[in-house]
């Protein structure tokens, strides 16, 4: 049985909205596609083809834990807008809604009747559903996801938290969800969005699209940290207008597959990103970073930084691809991948792909993969730190300075904590 | 306390301790001193367990127990400590987290709980004043953007928290200017009591009139070749090392 076999019946199930002829247009696009094999030159280190379902399965509502039973990391200590979703779908008993005057935070489902026109304007209008086979997927089956909408010039004074739950019952599910994000001219907001899979195994493809208009700031963090069990493919493309600033950072602290695409399209002059990101990896596990920043126009400037970790024999991919197009002249565009290897039957496979088309511009990238440096462990270990927590405390030294650039203290310590729980250290 | 028995080893084919013998009583002060090259870091550094060399012979008994059978960690909870020629900088982690993890890695050795957020504070509080370390250094990355007098003090600063029964300070003194050698001197004389022991690893005499050693070592090629008091160092300062060459036929 091939996973696309039952895909006109689970499409031909679903609720007809003002989307509809977008999704069918992108089923059309899907279709054509398929899942890639390894032959796909995007695909080419990451073999997903056979670690998906069988049949696509959408959620169904089945549930083993109601609602009021479900333990999550809630961020409770953080103050802000707690959107929940529970295998996608918008979970409002769990959520809670800080009102701010200006800022729309929302299951995309429920207001997607009030804000129609709103949506129409910018639903699929980051991604790219003709050649990118898991944005076709979910445009054609995502049916909820996070909307968050900030008006013209308002600073949201709290970060809106998007947490993704998936329940027991639904092993066979491939959950598929969708965020809008709109920030219009002016406005600046934080948003976190954190996946937890706390037990058994689970498929998501997951995308994201984010509007940064003029002079507007988004700064969107996604957690990947209770994700063991989890096979997905995380997709979050921004368009970033003139003088905005963009920052979209990645930390994935575990994940039997996960594959990130993280593209900025850098659409309007004078507009800065930042991509960031820190994986680590263990066991047979594989994360693959797929990083695009297209710079369009002139003045504009991206950095990103990508550090991983990589034990066990697990494998991980840094793709990081930078196009300056020609009229894009005065571009700054830097990229830094590091990664180092615990063991000696781990790999990473890095690949900077720099396509420069203007001839005034800076452009660099740098790739290094390495070891725990042995003079820094013998200095620990000379001070009584057994050998297990002293590489635990130098991968932390080296993947903390990511959490480092983080907004929200708050947030920065509670990553600080996680990232020493994952490498077993306490100070 | 320690006992060093005709101790040979090297690195790679190349041999660098030659037959060293030493015995270092509670209480007592050992400065060894000598020409560039001929195996003092060496020592240090093997006492500290460090993996780069390989001992052929001999044997380093500390409190009745051969260390060289034990990894660096287990040394340095037993209660040995090297102050390091070169501190080296680890961005990202502070000195006082580092500190917490020392410190609770030898309380668990010794059977004891992780001590309280509290008496840490005080403790940290305590030790960084014997040498004049600011509390700002504390929080910061370990040694990164310190000037070597500030590294040094530092070392000491960690000596201090940790309270070792045997101290290794190799060339301490190397990169100082005279007020932080009068700092760090008299930090290490605070710190010294009846029950532990320090061995001073120095090119120059300088130090020895801050830590006013029991006994001076000489060493030349891999062995200690003349054994004094304080004033062996005055005499090594006045006349070089080259007499100590013809001595030993070198």
């Amino acid at each position: 049985m091939a996973f696309t076999d039952n895909i006109d019946n689970t499409f031909a199930a679903l609720e007809k909205d003002v989307l509809t002829p977008e999704r069918e247009a992108a089923l059309a696009s899907f279709k054509a596609l398929g899942v890639p094999s390894g032959r796909h030159e995007e695909w080419k280190y990451t073999n997903i083809k056979t670690k998906l379902p069988e049949s696509l399965r959408l959620d169904d509502g089945r549930r083993t834990t109601d609602d009021s039973q479900r333990k999550f990391n809630s961020f409770k200590n953080i103050e802000g807008t707690k959107l929940v979703f529970v295998n996608g779908s918008y979970a409002p008993a769990l959520s809670a809604i800080a009102a701010q005057d200006g800022v729309v935070a929302g299951s995309l489902r429920a207001l997607r009747s009030q804000h129609a026109d709103l949506i129409a304007k910018h639903f699929n209008k980051a991604t790219d559903t003709t050649s990118e086979n898991f944005a076709a997927l979910n445009t054609a089956f995502a049916q909820d996801g996070a909307f968050i909408y900030i008006k013209r010039n308002v600073k949201a004074a709290q970060p809106v938290f998007i947490i993704h739950l998936y329940d027991a019952a639904a092993a066979d599910v491939f959950t598929q969800s969708r965020n809008l994000i709109i920030a219009e001219e002016g406005a600046e907001i934080n948003i976190v969005e954190d996946f937890q899979n706390a037990a058994g195994e689970k498929f998501y493809n997951h995308l994201a699209e984010i509007f940064v208009a003029a002079n507007a700031e988004v700064n969107y963090v996604t957690l990947q940290l209770d994700n063991k069990h989890t096979t997905s493919v995380n997709t979050i493309d921004a368009r970033v207008d003139q003088d905005a600033r963009y920052h979209i950072t990645t930390l994935t602290f575990e994940g039997k597959l996960v594959r990130n695409n993280v593209n900025a399209y850098m659409d309007g002059k004078g507009a800065l990103a930042t991509l960031n990101g820190l994986y680590l990896c263990t066991a047979n596990n594989h994360i693959d970073s797929h990083i695009l920043v297209d710079h369009r126009v002139p003045h504009c400037d991206s950095n990103q930084v990508y550090k991983g970790v990589l034990d066990g024999e697990s494998t991980g991919v840094f793709n990081g691809k930078i196009f300056v197009r020609k009229d894009a002249q005065k571009t700054n565009a830097f990229q830094s991948s590091k990664a180092i290897l615990l063991s000696d039957e781990a790999s990473v496979n890095s690949k900077p792909q720099l396509e420069i088309y203007a001839d005034d511009v800076k452009c660099s990238h740098g790739a290094a993969i390495g070891q725990i440096n042995k003079n820094e462990l013998f200095y620990l270990l000379a001070r009584g730190i057994d050998e297990a927590t002293a590489r635990g405390i130098l991968t932390y030294a080296y993947g903390s300075s990511i959490i480092a650039d983080l907004p929200l203290e708050a947030l920065r310590d509670h990553l600080y904590d996680r990232l020493k729980e994952r490498l077993n250290i306490t100070f | 306390m320690l006992h060093i028995k005709n101790l040979h080893a090297r690195v790679g084919d190349k041999e660098i301790l030659k037959g060293l013998t030493l015995d270092i009583n509670p209480g007592e002060v050992h400065a060894i001193m000598g020409p560039n090259g001929t195996g003092k870091s060496t020592l240090a550094s093997i006492i500290a367990g460090k993996a780069d060399y390989e001992v052929t012979a001999g044997e380093i008994i500390f409190h009745g127990k051969n260390i060289l059978e034990m990894s660096a960690d287990e040394r340095a909870r037993e209660g040995i400590f090297l102050a390091f020629q070169y501190p080296v900088e680890i961005p990202g982690v502070s000195t006082t987290n580092f500190m917490k993890a020392a410190l609770n890695a030898k309380r668990k050795h010794q059977g004891l709980e992780p001590i309280s957020a509290k008496d840490f504070l005080k403790l940290m509080n305590e030790k960084r004043q014997i040498v004049e370390l600011d509390k700002s250094y504390l929080s910061r990355s370990i040694n990164e953007g310190f000037s070597g007098g500030e590294k040094k003090r530092n070392e000491i600063f960690q000596m201090a928290m940790l309270e070792p029964l045997f101290s290794v300070m190799d060339e301490t003194d190397s990169g100082l200017d005279i007020d932080a050698l009068r700092i760090v001197a008299e930090g290490v004389n605070k710190l010294r009591d009846k029950d532990n022991a320090f061995l001073v690893i120095t090119h120059y005499q300088r130090l020895l009139n801050y830590i006013v050693p029991d006994f001076v070592h000489v060493m030349y090629d891999g062995r200690i070749v003349k054994t004094g008091d304080k004033n062996l160092a005055l005499r090594m300062e006045e006349k070089g090392y080259d007499w100590i060459k013809e001595e030993v036929g070198a």
